[in-house]
C-alpha cells in the first residue's frame, strides 16, 4: 500500500519546486520517456479509467491539507497552469492560457500575457486577479488573509515569498482597469488586466514553477481558500476538463469543460478510481476496470504479474526519486571525512542495485549526482570514483586515523566513545520495506569486509521521518529524496545546517560555505545554463566532502491499455496525466 | 428483562468511557500527527500553527480529551489531521462496510447452520468428511489469499471468456453509474459478489464447525432421546428439539464474532478496493489521527455491545428456561 501515501506509498506532495520524502520503496524496468504528447491517431469520445491509490482530502492542491500527488494528477486537467512539466521533465509554456512570457532582470520581472479567450467554466475571464490572488494566498505574508481573516494555509511559499508585487494591465478590448477593492486586496492592481507583471524582490531562477494550478480568485475570495474547495462544486474548471462528480472513497469523474477555449480533450470522460492496494491495480487492468495504472510501490511481483497480461503497454521510466545513505556528522566518527569516505569506498553500490531494484530494472546504475538524476539532461556523474569497491583504500583511510584492526577483523577507534572497542555504527530506515531491509543487510556485510560493524534498527515512517531524522537521532540513515525538475529546492538539504530558517532539511549537520554560495547563486540564476553549472559544482563539492552517498535513481512503473493512444508516462510530480487531454481510443 | 437491558447498557456506557480514555492516551502519545508536515521546511509556520490550533495539540491531554468527549456526545467527532470533519467520513465508510458485512453475515449464518446440521446428521459419512475438510480449509486460509484466488481464477477468466465485465475486482460500484436503482442493481451485484463470497468463506467455517459440534451434543441429550422414544417424527425432533437448543451456543459465537467480522473485513476491503471502515481506521492509525481512531472505536464498541445484548435477548426466545432479573 502507498504513499501515503502515504505513508504507505503515501508520498505527500509539497508543491512545485519542493522536495519531499518517500516513505516507500521498490520499483519497476526500462524504456525512455518521450516528449510527444499527441502522436497516435485517436478517436474523439470514450472513457478511460485510471487507478489512484488514495482518496482526496480536498480539491485545492495548493493547501497543506490537500497537497497530494493523486489530486495533482486530477487537477492537471481542471485548473489552468502557466507551465506544464512534459515527459522530458522540462517545463513547457501552456500557450492556451498564456500567449507569451517576457523575463527581464534587475529586478527580475516576469510579464505574462493571458490569452484573451481564457475563461473559467462559469464564463468569468481568467485575468490578472487570478495571478494576484494565487500570489497573495501563497506568499506567507500575514497581511493577506482568507475569509474571516484566517491565515492562509499553503503547502509552501517557495518563490511566492520572493515576489514583491503582482499587477495587471491592458484589460481586454481597451477597457479601463477596474478599481479592485481593499477587502479583496486587489485595489489599484488592475485585476481585470490581461497582462500580468510579476516583480521579484530577490531573483528566483525557478519562476516557471509558479502559477501552476491557478485557483479561481472570484470563487476563492467568496468561499475561502483554506476550506472553500473541500468539495468539487467550487473547484470550477479553467482547463480541458471539469469535475462531473466526486464520490468520496470511490472515484472522481471528469468530463469536457464546455467553456474551454482551445483544442478540447479527446476523451468524453476521464475517471479516477481509488484503490486501497497497489497489487490490486494489475488485476483491475487485466479485468478492464482500469486502462491506466501507476502503482506507487512497485515490486517484482507486480511487474511479473503485469508481464502475464496481454493487451497492455508496460513502461518502466526513471523517476525523480533517488535512494541514498545519509551520514549524520553530529556523530563524532561520521564527522571525520576519512570515515565517510571509507564507508563510501567500501560500499558496493552495483551489488546493492543488482540484489534489489536491479531485479526490476537491470539497466539501473549507481547515481553520481544529488541535484540531478540520470535521466535529466543536466546530469553529470560526479561520483564515478565510488562506482567500484576499493577495500584497500577504505582500510587505509581508517588506518590513517590511527584505527587498529582487532582479531575479529573489526577496526577499533583510538578516540571517542568506542575507543578500544569494535568500531560500530547504526543504520536506520523505515520498517516494513523489503528493498531497504535487503540494502541494509548487504551494506552490513560490505562494511564487515572493511572492518566496520553495522547494526540495523528500523522505525515506522512517522518516527523515522518525523522524529529521528529532524532530531538528528541517527547515525546512518537510508531513505529517498524526491525532487522536482526545479533544482533550487535542493538548497534546503545541503546549505549549512547553521542556517536553520532555510536549511531545515539538512539533518546531516553538513556545513560548507562554498556550497552555500554556489547553491544561492544557482537559485538566483536566471540563465538555465548558469543554474545547472552552479548546482553541479555544488554537487562536486558534496562528493568531495562525502556528505551523503547516493545509491540509485528509482524507477516508476506504468501500465496502460494498448487500445488507447497518446498515454505518455511522466515521472515528475505532474504525473502521467500531464497530457491526458490527448488520450483517446486508438483509431482502427 | 427491561431492567436487565438498562443495567447492561449502563455498564456498557462506563466501559465505553474507559475505553475511549485508554485509546485516546495511546494514540495521542504515539507521536506527533503533524510530524510529516513539520519536516517540510516549505510549510509556513502559520500553516502548522493553524493546524495545531484546530487539533488542540498544544492543550494538555486531559483538556484535549474533554474537548473530544464533549463534542462526541453531540455527534461531532472533530476534525481529521487533515482538517476534514470526521463525522461524514465515518458515515460514508460505515455504509460501505455494512453493505458488505451485513449481507456476508446473514449468508454466512445460513451457510454455517446448514452445513453444520448436514455434517452432524451425516456424521462419519463422506458428506461430513467433505464438509469438515472444507470448513478447516477456509478456516486456515488467509483472507487475502481467498480474495486473490477469487479474482484470478473466478472473476478474470469468466469475464475474459464472456468478453464483458460481470465480476468487478475493485470498488463497490462503477464510477459512471447512472439510472434507477433497478438499472444500477446489476452493477452493484457485480461489485458485491466477490468480496461478499470472500468474507463468507472466511467467516462461515468456524460457525459451521461449532454448529456441527453443538448439534452432535444435542442429539445425544436426554430430551431428544425421549422425543424419539415418544415416536415424534424425526423432522419435528430436529427442528423443535435439536436445532432450537443447538442454536443457543452458536448464537453467542455469532454475536461475539460480528465485531470481528466488521474488523476483519479490512483485508477484504483492501483486496477488493472497497473504501470501508477498516481501511479508514488503518489510515487513521497510520497517520496518528486520534479522532478517526476514537470514532472507529466508538462505533465498533457500540456494535459489539448491541450484538451482545441482542444475543442475550435471543437466548430468552430460544430457551424458555432463561430468565433475566
Amino acid at each position: 500500500m502507498r504513499r501515503s501515501r502515504r505513508w504507505m506509498a503515501a508520498v505527500t506532495m509539497v508543491g512545485m519546486g519542493a522536495i519531499l520524502l518517500a516513505a516507500c520503496s521498490s520499483s519497476g524496468s526500462s524504456s525512455p520517456t518521450t516528449n510527444a504528447s499527441s502522436t497516435a491517431s485517436v478517436k474523439t469520445g470514450g472513457t478511460a479509467t485510471m487507478a489512484l491509490d488514495e482518496d482526496l482530502a480536498g480539491f485545492n492542491i495548493n493547501t497543506s491539507a490537500s497537497n497530494e500527488f493523486v489530486l495533482q494528477e486530477i487537477m492537471n486537467l481542471v485548473w489552468p497552469q502557466t507551465y506544464i512539466i512534459n515527459s522530458n521533465l522540462q517545463p513547457v509554456l501552456n500557450t492556451a492560457l498564456v500567449t507569451s512570457v517576457k523575463v527581464t532582470t534587475n529586478p527580475q520581472t516576469i510579464v505574462y500575457t493571458i490569452n484573451p479567450k481564457a475563461v473559467w467554466q462559469d464564463g468569468v475571464p481568467i485575468n490578472a486577479d487570478d495571478f494576484i490572488y494565487n500570489w497573495q494566498t501563497q506568499s506567507g505574508n500575514p497581511a493577506y488573509t482568507d475569509v474571516g481573516h484566517a491565515a492562509y494555509q499553503p503547502a509552501g511559499t517557495t518563490g511566492y515569498n520572493q515576489i514583491a508585487s503582482v499587477t495587471g494591465s491592458n484589460p481586454p478590448g481597451g477597457a479601463k482597469c477596474e478599481a479592485g477593492s481593499a477587502a479583496d486586496q486587489n485595489a489599484g492592481l488592475c485585476p481585470n488586466g490581461d497582462t500580468v507583471t510579476v516583480k521579484f524582490s530577490t531573483p528566483f531562477a525557478d519562476y516557471k514553477a509558479l502559477f501552476g494550478d491557478l485557483v479561481p480568485a472570484h470563487i476563492g475570495r467568496v468561499v475561502g481558500w483554506n476550506t472553500g474547495f473541500a468539495g468539487p462544486t467550487q473547484a470550477i474548471s479553467g482547463s480541458w476538463y471539469t469535475i462531473q462528480s466526486y464520490s468520496a472513497n470511490s472515484s472522481v469523474v471528469l468530463v469536457r469543460n464546455p467553456k474551454y477555449w482551445s483544442t478540447p480533450g479527446k476523451l468524453d470522460k476521464i475517471v479516477f478510481s481509488f484503490v486501497n492496494d497497489d497489487t490490486a491495480e494489475v488485476p483491475g487492468l487485466q479485468n478492464g476496470e482500469f486502462q491506466v495504472i501507476n502503482p506507487s510501490t512497485v515490486n517484482l511481483s507486480i511487474v511479473q504479474t503485469a508481464q502475464q497480461v496481454t493487451g497492455i503497454n508496460r513502461v518502466t521510466a526513471p523517476g525523480l526519486e533517488f535512494e541514498h545513505f545519509d551520514f549524520n556528522e553530529a556523530n563524532p566518527y561520521l564527522a571525520k571525512l576519512a570515515i565517510r569516505q571509507a564507508i563510501a569506498y567500501g560500499t558496493n553500490r552495483p551489488e546493492i542495485i543488482a540484489h534489489t531494484i536491479g531485479e526490476i530494472d537491470p539497466s539501473i546504475k549507481p547515481l553520481g549526482n544529488r541535484m540531478y538524476v540520470n535521466s535529466q539532461a543536466q546530469y553529470v556523474d560526479n561520483g564515478s570514483q565510488y562506482d567500484t569497491v576499493n577495500t584497500a583504500k577504505a582500510e587505509s583511510l581508517l588506518k590513517g586515523l590511527g584505527f587498529k584492526k582487532g582479531s575479529d577483523g573489526y577496526f577499533q577507534p583510538n578516540y571517542g566513545p568506542e575507543k578500544g572497542q569494535d568500531f560500530s555504527l547504526q543504520i536506520q530506515s523505515t520498517s516494513g520495506n523489503t528493498t531497504r531491509a535487503q540494502t541494509e543487510q548487504l551494506f552490513q556485510a560490505q562494511m564487515k569486509t572493511i572492518g566496520i560493524k553495522i547494526t540495523i534498527q528500523n522505525y515506522d515512517a512517522n518516527t523515522f521521518f518525523g522524529t529521528n531524522l529532524p532530531d538528528g537521532d541517527y547515525q546512518i540513515g537510508e531513505f529517498a529524496w524526491v525532487s522536482s525538475p526545479f533544482v533550487s529546492a535542493n538548497q534546503s538539504i545541503y546549505c549549512s545546517y547553521t542556517n536553520t530558517n532555510n536549511c531545515g532539511q539538512n539533518w546531516i549537520h553538513y556545513a560548507n560555505p562554498q556550497v552555500d554560495k554556489l547553491l544561492a547563486e544557482g537559485a538566483a540564476a536566471l540563465s538555465p545554463a548558469t543554474e545547472t553549472a552552479k548546482f553541479n559544482a555544488a554537487d562536486k563539492l558534496l562528493w568531495a566532502d562525502m556528505a551523503t552517498l547516493p545509491l540509485y535513481q528509482k524507477p516508476q512503473y506504468f501500465a496502460f491499455s494498448s487500445k488507447y493512444g497518446n498515454i505518455v508516462p511522466n515521472t515528475s510530480e505532474t504525473g502521467i496525466t500531464w497530457n491526458a487531454q490527448a488520450w483517446g481510443v486508438k483509431a482502427a | 428483562m427491561i431492567s436487565y437491558i438498562l443495567r447492561r447498557l449502563a455498564i456498557s456506557v462506563v466501559v465505553l468511557f474507559l475505553a475511549t480514555i485508554m485509546v485516546f492516551i495511546l494514540v495521542a502519545e504515539s507521536g506527533n500527527p503533524l510530524a510529516l508536515l513539520r519536516e517540510n521546511p516549505h510549510t509556513p509556520k502559520s500553516t502548522i500553527l493553524a493546524r495545531e490550533k484546530l487539533l488542540h495539540l498544544n492543550d494538555p491531554l486531559w483538556q484535549r480529551y474533554w474537548i473530544w468527549l464533549s463534542h462526541a456526545i453531540h455527534g461531532d467527532f472533530g476534525p481529521t489531521v487533515a482538517g476534514q470533519p470526521v463525522g461524514p467520513q465515518l458515515t460514508a465508510h460505515l455504509y460501505v462496510t455494512l453493505r458488505m458485512v451485513i449481507l456476508a453475515t446473514i449468508l454466512s449464518i445460513f451457510l454455517a447452520i446448514s452445513i453444520g446440521v448436514i455434517a452432524a446428521l451425516r456424521q462419519g459419512k463422506a458428506t461430513d468428511h467433505v464438509a469438515t475438510f472444507t470448513n478447516f480449509l477456509f478456516l486456515a486460509a488467509p483472507t487475502f489469499v481467498v480474495g486473490i484466488l477469487l479474482k484470478q481464477f473466478v472473476a478474470i477468466p469468466i469475464n475474459l471468456h464472456l468478453n464483458r465485465t460481470i465480476f468487478y475486482t475493485n470498488g463497490d460500484q462503477s464510477p459512471t453509474l447512472t439510472g434507477s436503482f433497478w438499472q444500477r442493481l446489476p452493477d452493484y451485484a457485480g461489485h458485491t459478489v466477490l468480496p461478499t463470497i470472500c468474507l463468507i468463506l472466511v467467516t462461515y467455517s468456524s460457525w459451521a464447525i461449532y454448529q456441527r459440534s453443538s448439534i452432535l451434543d444435542t442429539l445425544d441429550s436426554d430430551h431428544v432421546r425421549l422425543a424419539r422414544a415418544k415416536g415424534i417424527k424425526p423432522r419435528r425432533v430436529l427442528m423443535r428439539h435439536v436445532l432450537r437448543n443447538a442454536l443457543i451456543p452458536v448464537t453467542t459465537v455469532i454475536a461475539l464474532d460480528f465485531a470481528g467480522v466488521l474488523g476483519g473485513a479490512v483485508i477484504t476491503e483492501i483486496v477488493f478496493g472497497w473504501q470501508g471502515l477498516g481501511v479508514w481506521f488503518l489510515n487513521g492509525v497510520t497517520n496518528l489521527d486520534v479522532n478517526i481512531t476514537l470514532a472507529y472505536l466508538l462505533i465498533t464498541a457500540v456494535i459489539v455491545i448491541l450484538f451482545n445484548l441482542m444475543a442475550d435477548i435471543i437466548y430468552a426466545f430460544l430457551d424458555p428456561r432463561i430468565r433475566y432479573d
